[in-house]
């Protein structure tokens, strides 16, 4: 309990004021609280990816960032796609076994999944290798 | 803000490439493939303006991009500031 809240509450037991003004005095209190610190918003994707030596040509490493505005621009052309081009994507998509309807996809879809991209972290440890996808 | 800058390095070797003035030293080409895009976007029905608004945002958006390669002996990497 902070010292402000702390001396209203010891007003209120001494009488100097009515449990209606106290109340108003801790709702102000209680507006006057700054907000909490807003968590730094992560610029960019990185993926990084390394390999052992297993050729002989010594360890390998591919480091990748990626600027999530890149992102966002990339997502709105999408919306230039036009519609024939769409169609023709889906019948392709179901010949390859993936029936997945990409005119059901609206841009405004795409640009929520990258505002969320920044919880995504993904590592993958194999004996020989290492990948790291994650927002920074 | 446009990319100014873009580092090359290849090896030992490092290659800094000034944007605006290639662009500049380009323009002819540049404009060339502006126009060829233009009758792309006449001939599938695209909006030019919302293609010229799509590639103007990508290429804002692409300084702090970063590329690099290191596999054994051959190491390269691209950076756009």
């Amino acid at each position: 309990m902070n010292e402000q809240r702390r001396q209203i509450l010891q007003m209120l037991a001494d009488g100097k004021i009515t449990a209606d003004e106290a109340e108003k005095l801790l709702d102000a209190l209680a507006r006057e609280k700054p907000s909490p610190v807003t968590a730094k918003m992560p610029k960019y994707l990185r993926v990084e990816v390394t390999w052992e030596d297993t050729a002989g040509d010594g360890p390998g490493r591919i480091n990748v960032r990626v600027p999530l505005k890149l992102l966002r621009a990339g997502v709105r052309l999408t919306s230039l796609l036009p519609p024939q081009a769409l169609t023709r994507a889906n019948a392709e998509l179901g010949k390859a076994g993936v029936p997945i309807d990409l005119t059901l996809l609206k841009p405004q879809q795409l640009e929520e999944l990258i505002e969320h991209l920044d919880d995504v972290s993904v590592d993958v440890d194999s004996s020989d290798g290492k990948v790291r996808v994650f927002c920074e | 803000m446009i990319p100014q800058l873009v580092t090359v390095r290849a090896g030992r070797r490092r290659f800094f490439v000034p944007v605006l003035p290639v662009v500049l030293v380009l323009a002819p080409l540049l404009l060339l493939a502006v126009l060829g895009g233009l009758i792309a976007c006449r001939v599938y029905r695209i909006s030019a303006l919302g293609a010229l608004r799509g590639l103007g945002r990508l290429l804002w958006a692409l300084p702090g991009a970063r590329f690099e390669i290191d596999d054994g002996q051959t190491a390269v990497r691209v950076s756009v500031r």
